[in-house]
């Protein structure tokens, strides 16, 4: 197989980069464009033509409004979505970094062997199953309305933020720990016996020769959670907590427009789509790089 | 020159305005009267079934407002004010006509099936687009519900208010009145029902709920609960009026809202309403006053 691009070609050159795979064919550019360009115009006409179009457009698209919602006005006691969005970002970051450090820890004992770590192995079993299938808002609910209930000293007198950060975690860890195990599962059987017949061991094979191939291959999946994350921390309004859709909300209960709740959603796509675009690069590379070992 | 007739125009005006808004509240008294005969013919026609007022209210009704669940007993606050307007309006009692009608149905636009309708709905201007309200027949205040014993409930003046953690439910009016003038130097926890905020408060997640005083009375009395499902919650204060009012609710535009806004401020005049108040909202008016 050539790795030069040859545009004419009938077979589609596997290498070449994302959007020349997309665009080729005759007049390939020119078709995408008008049919793009077509099929937004067809959606854009229909939003402006609708009967209630210019109500919609002020309630929740007046720019006056969406800019007093972003910056705040501390005075009338409007709170900034912009602020808000300050703890979305802080409390999936802080999680991110837990999740990924108790997943690993939960796939490890998952997959263990030892006799020794048998309950701890159910418990896993039992934890990932049970996290997975309860809905993440009823989470947010018991951890913060629950923990403060019990009356455990310091275990209940924290902020809603620190609660909602609780409830995150515990859900996500169930689903990135499954992520993890598939990623050390993935890794072919004869690398871990290559690395026997050299004599390491056990808990040496696992960090110099699984997790780093496992690791590798489950990054795009990973990201992908990461990104639900990020937008499950609006969850944690319903605590109490003032986050970017909370104060946003609050905004249009006040003057009654909900102009915020489009400020909210940009700056949750701000995050998101150039984390998704960065998830499609690095799933593109890792397409690349087993197509080339196919080769 | 041109400058000084219009100034002078403008000086008259104001001057004749001054002399029109003077001789109406002298005459007011009196004009009252003739207007409450005239009401007693006009609203004949005015009324959604001739010679009988009828009156829309929820189902169940709740004391004080109204007494076992029955509006046409007389009993309540909002009962006997009902009679007392019809009263004014030359109706006989027999000629009351009690309907039902969902609260949340109440303040929707259309034509409605009753003259007025009379529910502890609050008068708002979003609400007052779709439809017409009466002048307030009760002011609602706001006011501070806590944990018993709790410091909320021994320190509020005004510099200790403002140090407090609040809960509040989204888009109420408490809310509005802790932002606009409480402002705590904590930030308000806010959540999307009332039920959650008593939920907050009872695991002292919050130190404090502002709620209008009616449902202050209620959730102190009757909703926050400790451990041992007592009741654990202290009205501590309510806040002066910041003119938040009930008003009894009419279709948009309904002409019969002017005759009993007259029977209303006569009520209001010869002391009526004081002493219906005094006689049926006793505990709401008993809770002392505090400055926010």
């Amino acid at each position: 197989m050539s790795l030069d691009t040859d545009e004419s070609s009938s077979t589609p050159n596997l290498f070449a980069p994302r959007y020349k795979r997309v665009f080729t064919g005759r007049n390939g550019l020119a078709v995408s464009i008008v049919s793009s360009v077509a099929l937004i115009g067809v959606l854009v006409a229909l939003f402006f033509w609708a009967p209630g179009s210019a109500t919609v457009r002020y309630y929740y698209f007046n720019g006056h409004y969406m800019w007093q919602s972003f910056v705040g006005h501390p005075k009338t006691g409007l709170l900034s979505v912009g602020k808000g969005f300050l703890t979305n970002i802080w409390m999936c970051l802080l999680c991110e970094v837990l999740i990924l450090i108790l997943g690993l820890g939960v796939a490890w004992i998952r997959v263990s062997r030892s006799p020794l770590l048998a309950p701890f192995r159910v418990l896993a079993t039992a934890y990932t199953d049970v996290f997975r299938g309860v809905p993440l808002l009823l989470v947010v609910f018991l951890v913060g309305f629950g923990l403060p209930a019990l009356g455990l000293g310091v275990l209940s007198s924290q902020s809603p933020d620190v609660y909602g950060c609780v409830a995150l975690t515990i859900t996500y860890v169930a689903y990135v720990a499954e992520v993890f195990r598939a990623g050390i599962y993935s890794v072919p059987n004869g690398q871990i016996l290559a690395a026997r017949s050299l004599g390491l061991t056990h808990g040496t094979i696992m960090r110099r020769v699984t997790l780093p191939q496992a690791v590798r291959t489950v990054i795009p999946p990973l990201l992908n959670d990461f990104i639900s994350l990020q937008k499950d921390t609006a969850l944690v309004s319903v605590l109490g907590a003032i986050e970017a859709v909370r104060a946003a909300q609050i905004y249009e209960s006040t003057v009654f427009n909900g102009s915020g709740l489009v400020v909210a959603s940009l700056l949750f796509l701000a995050i998101t789509i150039p984390l998704t675009r960065f998830t499609d690069r690095l799933l593109d590379q890792d397409r690349r790089r087993r197509l080339a070992s196919l080769s | 020159m041109r400058t000084f007739r219009l100034v002078l125009a403008t000086l008259m005006g104001a001057t004749s305005l001054v002399a029109i808004s003077l001789t109406s509240s002298i005459a007011a008294s009196a004009s009252s009267a003739t207007a409450l005969a005239t009401c007693k013919t006009t609203i004949n026609n005015q009324e959604f079934t001739k010679g009988k007022l009828t009156v829309g209210t929820d189902n169940p009704v709740y004391t004080p407002w109204f007494v076992n669940n029955k509006p046409s007993n007389g009993k309540g606050f909002e009962s006997a004010l009902t009679y007392a307007i019809a009263g004014e309006l030359g109706v006989s009692k027999s000629n009351v006509v009690w309907v039902y009608e969902p609260f949340d149905n109440s303040y929707t636009p259309g034509p409605k099936k009753f003259d007025f309708d009379i529910n502890e709905i609050s008068y708002t201007a979003q609400r007052a687009e779709a439809v017409t309200f009466s002048e307030s027949y009760y002011d609602v205040t706001q006011s501070i519900v806590a944990l018993k014993g709790s410091v909320v409930a021994k320190e509020h003046t005004p510099a200790e208010l403002k140090t407090y953690l609040y809960g509040d439910q989204i888009g109420t009016t408490g809310l509005a009145y802790i932002y606009d003038h409480i402002h705590p130097t904590q930030q308000t926890r806010v959540y999307s029902t009332l039920d959650e905020a008593v939920l907050a408060l009872q695991t002292k997640q919050i130190n404090a709920i502002v709620v209008d005083t009616p449902d202050g009375q209620y959730m102190a009395t009757s909703e926050v609960e400790n451990a041992k499902k007592q009741a654990d919650g202290v009205q501590v204060g309510q806040f002066p009026s910041t003119g938040e009012h009930y008003g009894l609710l009419f279709t948009k535009g309904n002409p019969l809202v002017g005759c009993v806004n007259v029977a209303i401020s006569a009520l209001r005049a010869n002391g009526t309403l004081a002493a219906l108040t005094a006689k049926w909202l006793d505990i709401y008016t008993s809770v002392p006053v505090i400055k926010p």
